[in-house]
């Protein structure tokens, strides 16, 4: 049991040193100060028709709640999804494969480990949303247990299950990571727009534990105003001028013991899962990610020459970039899985054929999130793959080796949307047209900022997924493309963004370049 | 060609140094650094290399500061780092264009050098093939090869004979050799066999501080008359192995050969002629 806990403690610590998790805490805090919108904000965060609920315990502690549960779970999972893939990657996997830690033991506790890092982000949200509500003071009375109820119950055993959920990816698709990626965003899409008729009492299958609450919150206002028709419930960030809302007090939910059973199942469920799952865990007898498939032949390379340094060729000094740009988009293309590429191709078809609302609004930025993996190495992979000594010891490599990247990067964005863009051309819809390059643009600048800034391609996936989440969902706040605004002046605000992005990715990389 | 290094120090916090006070002067030819693991050879490197800045102190290339205008010892440089990777999806032909075009160099002859570069280290047949499947020597091997890409004026090569084999460690000596008649090479390593057979110079390096610094007739002077061999039985080798630098122990069934440095002679000792490893030992366990 003791080394049991010494393995979570160690990976945790792990885990959590680190710069990128400090940056991640900030993001948490910040988001977490948006999840109850301020006084006179133009924006929702769950409002039941035109009603929002007052500003007092029970409803910041469960409104955080249930944003915690949904989002971070949405964006946890990117967060802790790799911890076995680290292990392989930094051989510590096969020193633990020789050790006496069982399968499950060895899984259970990377699980909690991924929970424990989970947690954190959320107590963190947590003493946000108490901050908020003295912020937000409407001389209501602190009632504590009202944000440690819905935290215990409706967020915690989700992030349980998404810690589980993390870990048995790794262990079924060993090392696909953009397999990982795109498969759970599909089956968070397919979990989250799960309808239960009755919420009441049909909770068991609501792995969020959301809909209870949102179904009491539905009903609190029925009674309040005596209506059955109260309009759509909105979850999520939904502009809007909330100041003509009508608000309603929310009391809190008293949850039935079934409730708190399946929450109970839920974690159950998963450690049974685990379970499963270890009987398959390969216990890192994994291939190499560049297997050789004729090792011998290359091992075997005749050592017969010696260099005659007095013949070679005199080069010339160059500073073209294109031969940059070239090997940078090349680099791009060749990541990932040769399979991915199918997709692409058949994103590509869809954005040729399908009707041109769709292929913008849904296609397009589908068809971007399937490069996430190659836009979040574009300025990382230096040092995953230990080539900075030579990159930082270029010539000029702020000049030329960032801006290569950042326009091999565009390039691919408008490689694939190439046939919207042609499509756009022909009916000579320049609006649009420009909007995908700046969305391109945008995109890759984020990648660029994000991955200088953390040094890891972590935070950027986390976003792009969230990014893509919104804009399938029809939020009009992530919009970067130009998807649903259409207006010159959404545009500029998108070339401000980038202008913005680019700056301080040039200033950090300096100051970086100065310090290393 | 002349590498001035002044009084150039790598502060990490308030109590540590990757390199105090280090103060060095290279001309042509080839500079042997050793030193335990940690000595600062690799920080010093770095400096040199531009890709680390001191904290104090300076670095001239033919008297211009590399420190300020970095790109005057890019433009000349060849390094080969302790830890570099490549990136496994580009072959070998295409990671030395990139490398080509990082350092800013072109032209029409590139493709020709990069041929006879890869032929020349015994790479042609697999140049098409990625990286990733490529062992470690092979690896070793491109490094060398971007290394040499620019026609460098000063080349450093950090722990440069790492996975390569006996063979190709033979090799890349009488390479190093050849490369020294018209360049600075600075040739980083913890086995002295590395550097003894080559290096005109010798710089013996510990925790961050040139200990010595010269030919290698002057340094292994230092322990000249010096150099001991004495059999003892296994009981007493321990007690004696305690008190005394020891440089060597060889085994055998009921005695240990004990090879030691001493100023005074103790009976029934051998003396032995000193070697470069004799004196790195000495200079770094006194």
């Amino acid at each position: 049991m003791k080394n049991f806990i010494t393995i979570i403690k160690s990976d945790y610590l792990q885990r959590t040193r680190s710069y990128a998790f400090l940056i991640t805490l900030c993001i948490s805090l910040a988001v977490a100060y948006s999840f109850i919108p301020a006084p006179g904000a133009t924006y929702s965060t769950i409002r039941i028709g035109d009603y929002l609920g007052f500003y007092n315990s029970p409803w910041i502690g469960y409104v955080t709640a249930i944003m915690t549960s949904i989002f971070l779970s949405l964006s946890g999972f990117y967060l802790v999804n790799g911890t076995i893939k680290n292990d392989i990657n930094s051989k510590v996997g096969q020193i633990i494969a020789t050790t006496r830690v069982s399968n499950f033991g060895y899984l259970l506790s990377k699980t909690i480990s991924n929970f424990l890092v989970l947690c954190t982000i959320a107590f963190i949200i947590f003493l946000m949303s108490i901050i908020l509500f003295f912020l937000y003071n409407e001389r209501f009375s602190f009632e504590i247990l009202q944000f440690i109820t819905p935290y215990s119950l409706i967020a915690i055993p989700s992030l349980f299950f998404i810690s589980v959920l993390a870990v048995l990816f790794e262990v079924f698709f060993i090392q696909k990571s953009i397999l990982q990626n795109v498969l759970f965003f599909f089956l968070f899409s397919i979990l989250a727009i799960y309808d239960h008729t009755d919420t009441s009492k049909n909770f068991y299958l609501d792995v969020f534990g959301t809909k209870i609450i949102t179904f009491q919150m539905e009903e609190t206002v029925k009674n309040t105003i005596g209506k059955e028709d109260l309009g759509q419930l909105n979850i999520g960030f939904v502009l809007g001028n909330v100041s003509e809302a009508n608000h309603f007090l929310f009391s809190g939910v008293d949850f039935p013991i079934g409730y708190i059973l399946s929450r109970m199942g839920w974690v159950i469920f998963g450690i049974l899962l685990l379970g499963l799952a270890s009987l398959f865990f390969h216990r890192f007898r994994v291939k190499e990610p560049f297997q050789l498939k004729n090792r011998k032949t290359l091992l075997q390379t005749k050592i017969d020459n010696d260099i005659d340094i007095s013949i070679l060729p005199k080069v010339a000094l160059s500073f073209k970039i294109f031969p940059l740009i070239k090997t940078e988009f090349i680099l791009l293309v060749r990541s990932g899985y040769k399979w991915l590429w199918i997709l692409n191709i058949a994103g590509m078809l869809g954005l040729c054929f399908a009707p041109l609302p769709i292929a913008h609004q849904m296609i397009l930025p589908i068809l971007w999130f399937l490069q996430v993996s190659r836009w979040s190495s574009l300025v990382t992979k230096e040092r995953i793959f230990s080539t900075h000594f030579f990159t930082f010891a270029s010539y000029q490599p702020l000049k030329r080796l960032l801006l290569s990247q950042i326009l091999s990067g565009i390039l691919l964005a408008l490689l694939l949307a190439l046939p919207l863009l042609l499509r756009y051309m022909i009916q000579l819809d320049f609006m649009h047209i420009i909007s995908i390059i700046l969305g391109g643009i945008f995109i890759v600048s984020l990648a660029v900022l994000t991955g200088i800034l953390t040094k890891g391609k972590k935070l950027f996936e986390i976003l792009f997924f969230m990014i893509t989440y919104a804009n399938i969902n029809a939020i009009p706040f992530t919009d970067y493309f130009g998807g649903l605004h259409h207006q010159y002046s959404y545009l500029g605000g998108i070339v401000i963004l980038v202008v913005i992005l680019l700056t301080i990715s040039y200033s950090i990389r300096n100051i970086e370049l100065k310090r290393i | 060609m002349k590498l001035d290094i002044q009084n150039v120090s790598k502060k990490y916090n308030s109590n540590k140094y990757g390199l105090k006070e280090y103060t060095l002067n290279i001309e042509n030819g080839i500079l042997g650094l050793l030193g335990p693991n940690g000595a600062g050879k690799s920080t010093l490197l770095k400096m040199i290399a531009t890709i680390s800045k001191p904290s104090n102190g300076s670095i001239l290339l033919n008297k211009n500061n590399i420190v300020k205008d970095p790109n005057y010892m890019r433009k000349q440089l060849g390094y080969l780092p302790q830890d570099f990777g490549v990136y496994p999806n580009l072959n070998a032909y295409e990671f030395l264009e990139y490398m080509a075009a990082l350092k800013g160099i072109g032209g029409a002859q590139l493709k020709q050098r990069i041929t006879f570069l890869l032929e020349g280290l015994n790479l042609a047949e697999v140049a098409k093939k990625p990286i990733g499947n490529y062992s470690g020597g092979m690896k070793q091997r491109i490094g060398i090869a971007q290394a040499l890409l620019n026609h460098p004026k000063i080349l450093l090569f950090d722990e440069p004979t790492v996975g390569l084999d006996p063979e190709e460690r033979v090799r890349f000596r009488n390479l190093i050799s050849e490369l020294a008649n018209d360049c600075i090479v600075i040739l980083s390593s913890h086995i002295v066999s590395d550097i003894d057979t080559i290096a005109d110079q010798v710089a013996i390096m510990k925790e961050g501080q040139l200990l010595c610094q010269g030919n290698q007739k002057t340094i292994i002077d230092t322990v000249k008359n010096k150099v001991f061999e004495i059999t003892v039985n296994k009981e007493n080798a321990l007690n004696f192995i305690k008190q005394r630098i020891v440089l060597n122990t060889i085994r055998k069934k009921e005695t240990v050969t004990v090879r030691y440095i001493s100023d005074t002679v103790i009976e029934s000792s051998i003396p032995c002629e000193a070697t470069l490893e004799d004196a790195y030992l000495y200079t770094t366990k006194k």
